[in-house]
């Protein structure tokens, strides 16, 4: 519970931060709204519950209350009022489930369950544009009150997304708490314990479930929403939630032919070239249907409701998983279907042979995701060795979600891959700088704050910029800028902050030392540019890039800001947002890692550049 | 020069007339022949499309400017002058038989590149001819009744230029009503055939028949003419190669529909088997399809309608967009049921009947009360239905309309039946379960077309099998969607359920999504695409099996009928024929080489085979449409291509 309470008191800085910085924002230029942003004075944020539906019928009861209060305070607003206020709304995303309550309101009663249900209603979802022409006052207002019921109607919509606080076990025994709401999907949360954890982010981590009573777990699939599943836990639960590396996540993208060949001697299979696994996963992953590996043998089944395991010759299909009955061919005609896999989870079992006496402990279960207790409904198999079982399980999986398995790979190799160059650019720029390193902790999140910036990459001006850290120490230092300010010192934030040199120079001028120096003054960045940081800078905050083209980063905040912010609080307020575009950039994340530094130089730096339009306009052209 | 008489013989006039004798010298070249041929026949008429064929030697003599004693004729040679395109009866892969001139002199493989190109088919590659099984005497009279549609009139295609469209069709079809039938019928899957078509139908029973008809091949390299075919012959058209490249819905509707047909018939007629559990979706996807090609039809062909299409949809899109507020109050209260329906709930040791409460349905929840006027206070029980089973327990000449749920909970499933009244309440109530079931509520626009498909299936029960001569939409005997194996096991009573609950996840597909999911269900089965052939391995004394797929060869043992060896073409350094022994060879990386003879068919069937596979591996990688014939003869050819 510990954790909670300083997530809370984390974020009700924060809060205060952002309110702060708020003048500020409210003069850049309109940023792109995100769908759903969360106003503060909306907030009501209720954790702990005893019962999970009569809390959450309470709760948008309450919500629902306010939010009538609010729209009739508001009806009088003008539109300028309006429109403001959508601006200053826009800086305070990050905060969405801050609670305005005092911390003291958020204790949970003591049960060990791993997660609470919350709902919050924080959020403005699509707010409509204020009419451009002045109609007549009437109009204006009845337009302003139709607005405003269609933001209410969103916003309940909005209250309706249910959260929750899960508590995740890592393997060395600690845990961390974090919430989640149903439309993230595993993957986010993964990317979100990535940051917390500092782990090494390959694609074997994965976020799993446990049942102590049935002795199973599984690993979610990353695609899968996590909410969903765990909201059909019993009150009384428990079950786990766990972060740990699994082996046979991914394996069979790794080494397709063990699955897909699996007759052949694995040790012939041991040297195949990189071309034909590729061309293996080519062909069945990527025709016009998923092609299933073909499992077929011996598997013990136990019988209904009995205690006895009997042997059955088992194959899979894409349709399901089907068994040739005693005395009959193996062809399709004869076999009889176990269970497809529409509605149904492959799960791995613990000592099997100690609770139902089976012939091995290499058993897997097929079972509704609801069904938490032993029951007649569950298929409990057994297979002779561990191999067998990751073969089987895996087929099943490729069964049953066919090439978004792929996908989910593919995606979570980018992930790692853009982590680990992060990784390995932030510890050169930390080693060489000259000024004060930060903290390891600070190092470690450096490494793997960037990852959203591998999302971005699509967007046009990052794909010019290829990667590789190596090539940096040769190209020289870009030319100092005579219209610059007087450099501030050079801190390794101000570092970051300013790496706007034209683009071709910019990213090997960032790390070597003799450059840095030079750093401050150059050119800023154009306007265009403003998505560039994501993509080499350690630090910026994963929703940096929302702000697109259009505006620049926000200014830090006050001082205050060098308080580390908890890196989840950004996580999961942008998973409060409507899923494409993520909430705006809270501010404060930026120079939060660099808080062993002067403050004072970081905020000097940051404000200038929407000043300094047309040298930023020149710059790109003349580099 | 030495004159001599040279016999021609000119089709036109007449089989029994005598052949001309013209005189030549050994320095005529062969359009001069033609030209002396043509004036002595003293008919007149366009015969550009006319050639000399030497009968002989079974072969064509297509270069004007070679002398006749380049191509080594002599007096003794007797030559026919007769036209290069002649009708042929071709039979669909929809059984569809169409009546069309075909080239007869160019290699088989540029014949169907022209067959394709009129009808509208996207690579041709992928598809060859074959020879059709000889048939009974005793079916002679039904092929009376055979319709035939004849496009004889069509303008013969050539080579290069690309079609032009109109219509959503190429040029010809559209010119007039009957032609634009003919491609209708091409273009729109066949409604389902009577359940005595199919059991009358060949069928292949095991694998040794299954490898008989790969036998039945044309070769491609070689005419038609030289392979024996004849005028108004009949021969088969069909996907020869299972790699189906780069399909794209609106530009192949023809194609599209006719593999369809040809996967379908596969099914039907069991050449390629698979569970029960596969049968009832295919079933429900052909139920499904035919349903939704009567409303559809061709629409979708038409490219400048799709367009239309979209742009509705686009407009649809942005008006909902621009709803207003009291819309969006509106579509905040969520619809419900409500009635007063009758529950059981099967327990050990309880043999209580159904008893009737007052029911509402919300969003993905049914709960019940004692009596409609206590609906506002506690239900006595809630039943979240999100991921629940929902079987249909009806007879409706029972009057029974019972839907069986099984929930899942913590403890495991909870099996409770609600009984409905009647047709309407039932199908309102099954429709809400099944999308509950998703995880869809009420709200879900799919709600009313659920509940419609619920009807119509009703409606299927209530028709006796007997009338399938009329066959609607709404009344389609469920035999006719199974294979013969089915139609025997399950009486259509009992086979509708099933079908019901199969149809349950395919009923929002549209009509291509449904076929294409047709076609990914079929080529997921484990033994699509494989085509057999009967062979003797070097050394070995018995026949076995080889199945030849898209990326591997296959032993099959005869006996067992498993799988013994598979070698993968990746692996494959190369392969010869020799044709005098009749003996393949393969050499595979790490010095795995094999040997064998072909028992059922020609060893150019198997060659033809291999090499075809392989040209069909390489077109991926090449950007451009353009077919590669040279390439494909290369590897297909065998000594012709030498």
């Amino acid at each position: 519970m510990d954790d909670i309470d300083a997530m809370f008191s984390d974020m009700l800085q924060e809060m205060d931060l952002l309110t702060q910085s708020l003048g500020e924002e409210a003069e850049s230029a309109p940023l792109p709204k995100p769908p759903t942003i969360p106003g503060p004075q909306e907030m009501n944020f209720s954790v702990g519950f005893t019962d999970f539906n009569a809390s959450l019928h309470d709760l948008e009861d309450n919500d629902l209350d306010a939010l009538m209060a609010d729209l009739v305070a508001d009806i009088s607003a003008t539109e300028e009022k309006f429109a403001t206020e959508k601006d200053t709304l826009k800086g305070s995303a990050p905060v969405a489930p801050i609670p305005s309550q005092p911390p003291s309101n958020l204790s949970f009663p003591g049960s060990s369950s791993t997660l609470r249900q919350a709902t919050s209603s924080n959020s403005i979802a699509a707010t409509p544009p204020p009419p451009t022409s002045k109609p007549s006052k009437e109009e204006l207002e009845e337009q302003i009150k139709a607005d405003k019921i269609k933001l209410a109607l969103e916003k309940l919509k909005e209250a309706k997304v249910k959260k929750l606080v899960v508590k995740v076990e890592i393997m060395d025994g600690s845990s961390k708490t974090l919430m989640v709401d149903e439309r993230q999907t595993v993957r986010d949360v993964i990317d979100n314990l990535f940051e917390k954890t500092h782990c090494d982010c390959n694609v074997d981590w994965s976020v799993c479930e446990t049942n102590p009573d049935l002795q199973t777990e599984r690993g979610f699939e990353d695609h899968e929403n996590l909410v969903e599943p765990l909201s059909t836990w019993t009150r009384d639960t428990e079950n786990k939630v766990l972060f740990h590396e699994k082996k046979d996540k991914y394996e069979v993208f790794r080494n397709p032919q063990n699955f897909y060949m699996w007759k052949k001697d694995k040790k012939s299979l041991k040297d195949m070239k990189e071309k034909d696994k590729e061309q293996l996963l080519e062909e069945n992953f990527c025709g016009a249907s998923v092609i299933v590996p073909d499992l077929e043998g011996i598997l013990y089944l136990k019988e209904d409701g009995k205690k006895s395991w009997k042997q059955r010759y088992f194959l899979l299909r894409a349709s399901g998983l089907y068994y040739s009955p005693k005395g009959k061919t193996k062809a399709s005609r004869d076999l009889v279907c176990l269970v497809q896999f529409d509605n149904v989870n492959v799960y791995y079992c613990k000592e099997y042979r100690i609770k139902y006496k089976a012939p091995t402990d290499h058993c897997f279960i097929l079972k509704h995701s609801q069904i938490q207790k032993e029951s007649q409904y569950i298929r409990y198999l057994c297979c002779d060795d561990e191999w067998t079982m990751t073969l089987w399980v895996t087929g099943i999986r490729i069964a049953k979600y066919g090439k978004q398995l792929y996908d989910n790979y593919k995606a979570a190799v980018r992930k790692a891959a853009g982590s680990a160059t992060w990784a390995s650019r932030s510890i050169q720029a930390s080693s060489s700088a000259s000024t004060p390193s930060p903290t390891p902790k600070a190092r470690a999140a450096n490494g793997h704050a960037p990852q959203p910036a591998v999302e971005t990459k699509g967007s046009s001006n990052q794909t010019s910029f290829p990667p590789p850290p190596a090539s940096m120490e040769t190209l020289p230092p870009p030319p100092p800028d005579p219209m610059l300010p007087p450099p501030p010192p050079a801190p390794p934030s101000t570092n970051k902050v300013n790496q706007f040199p034209p683009p071709p120079q910019f990213p090997q001028s960032s790390f070597p030392p003799p450059p840095m120096d030079d750093l401050p003054p150059p050119p800023p960045p154009p306007p265009e540019d403003s998505e560039l940081p994501p993509d080499f800078l350690p630090p910026p905050p994963p929703i940096f890039s929302s702000c697109g083209g259009e505006a620049l980063p926000p200014p830090p905040p006050d001082p205050i800001a060098s308080l580390p912010p908890p890196p989840a609080l950004q996580n999961f307020a942008s998973a409060g947002g409507a899923p494409p575009p993520p909430p705006p950039p809270p501010p404060p994340p930026a120079p939060a890692p660099a808080a062993s530094k002067p403050a004072g130089s970081v905020r000097k730096v940051a404000p200038p550049p929407p000043k300094r339009t047309t040298p930023q306009l020149a710059a790109p052209s003349v580099g | 020069m030495a004159v001599w008489d040279l016999s021609v013989s000119v089709e036109e006039l007449g089989p029994e007339a005598p052949p001309l004798k013209i005189s030549v010298t050994s320095d005529l070249h062969i359009g001069g022949v033609i030209l002396k041929t043509v004036e002595k026949s003293q008919i007149k008429q366009d015969w550009s499309d006319h050639a000399l064929w030497w009968e002989q030697k079974q072969q064509w003599l297509l270069k004007p400017s070679w002398t006749l004693d380049k191509c080594g004729i002599h007096a003794d040679a007797r030559l026919c002058l007769t036209p290069q395109h002649k009708p042929l009866q071709l039979v669909m892969p929809s059984s569809i038989v169409l009546r069309m001139r075909v080239c007869f002199s160019s290699p088989v493989f540029r014949t169907i590149m022209g067959i394709c190109k009129l009808l509208n088919i996207r690579r041709p590659e992928e598809l060859s001819l074959l020879w059709p099984v000889e048939e009974k005497k005793k079916k002679k009279d039904k092929d009376v009744g055979e319709e035939v549609y004849d496009i004889t009139c069509a303008p013969l295609p050539s080579t290069g230029t690309i079609p032009k469209l109109a219509n959503g069709m190429p040029a010809f079809f559209a010119e007039t009503p009957e032609t634009e039938v003919v491609y209708k019928i091409l273009a729109v899957s066949q409604p389902a055939p009577a359940p005595e078509t199919i059991a009358k139908l060949y069928r292949t029973t095991n694998i040794m028949e299954k490898a008989h008809i790969n036998s039945r091949w044309l070769d491609s390299s070689r005419s038609l003419l030289q392979q024996g075919v004849k005028e108004n012959d009949k021969l088969i058209l069909r996907f020869k190669y299972y790699t189906f490249h780069d399909i794209i819905p609106q530009a192949d509707v023809v194609r599209l529909t006719q593999l369809y047909e040809q996967s379908r018939w596969a099914i039907l007629l069991e050449e390629i088997e698979c569970t029960e559990e596969e049968m009832m979706v295919f079933a429900a996807l052909q139920y499904h399809i035919g349903k939704v090609s009567l409303t559809e039809q061709s629409v979708a062909s038409c490219p400048a309608m799709e367009d239309l299409d979209s742009a509705l949809q686009c407009l649809e899109v942005k008006m909902e967009g621009e709803s207003s507020a009291d819309d969006m109050l509106e579509t905040m209260t969520a619809p419900e049921l409500h009635d007063y329906l009758k529950i059981f709930r099967p327990k050990r040791l309880t043999l209580k009947g159904y008893k009737q409460y007052w029911f509402t349905f919300k969003d993905t929840t049914i709960s019940y009360y004692k009596s409609k006027e206590e609906s506002s206070k506690e239900p006595i029980q809630q039943m979240n239905l999100k991921g629940c089973e929902v079987a249909p327990d009806v007879s409706v000449a029972g009057q029974k309309f019972c839907i069986r749920l099984l929930i899942p909970g913590p403890e495991g499933m909870n099996e409770v039946y609600l009984r409905c009244e009647h047709e309407q309440q039932y199908s309102r109530w099954m429709a809400a379960c099944r999308l509950a079931s998703k995880g869809k509520t009420l709200a879900d626009s799919s709600f009313s077309s659920e509940v419609q498909s619920i009807q119509s299936f009703l409606a299927m029960q209530k028709t006796t099998p007997r009338n399938n001569t009329a066959q609607t939409d709404e009344s389609i005997n469920t035999h006719s969607l199974v294979s013969p194996r089915y139609q025997k096991k399950y009486k259509p009573k009992q086979l509708t359920p099933r079908i019901l609950e199969a149809y349950q996840n395919v009923a929002q597909l549209s009509l291509t999504d449904a076929i294409q999911k047709f076609l990914q269900i079929w080529q997921a089965l484990p033994d699509f695409g494989l085509s057999y052939i009967v062979v003797r391995f070097k050394g070995c004394r018995k026949d076995e099996v080889l199945g030849i797929a898209n990326n591997r060869l296959i032993r099959i043992d005869l006996s067992v009928g498993d799988v013994v060896k598979t070698w993968r073409y990746n692996t494959m350094r190369q392969w010869n024929v020799n044709w005098d022994i009749k003996q393949v060879a393969i050499e595979f990386d790490g010095n795995v080489n094999i040997a064998f003879s072909c028992v059922t068919a020609n060893c150019k069937i198997v060659h033809e085979y291999i090499g075809g596979y392989i040209f069909m591996s390489t077109r991926c990688r090449e950007q451009s449409d353009t077919l590669n014939e040279e390439l494909f003869h290369k590897l297909t050819g065998g000594h012709e291509a030498l």
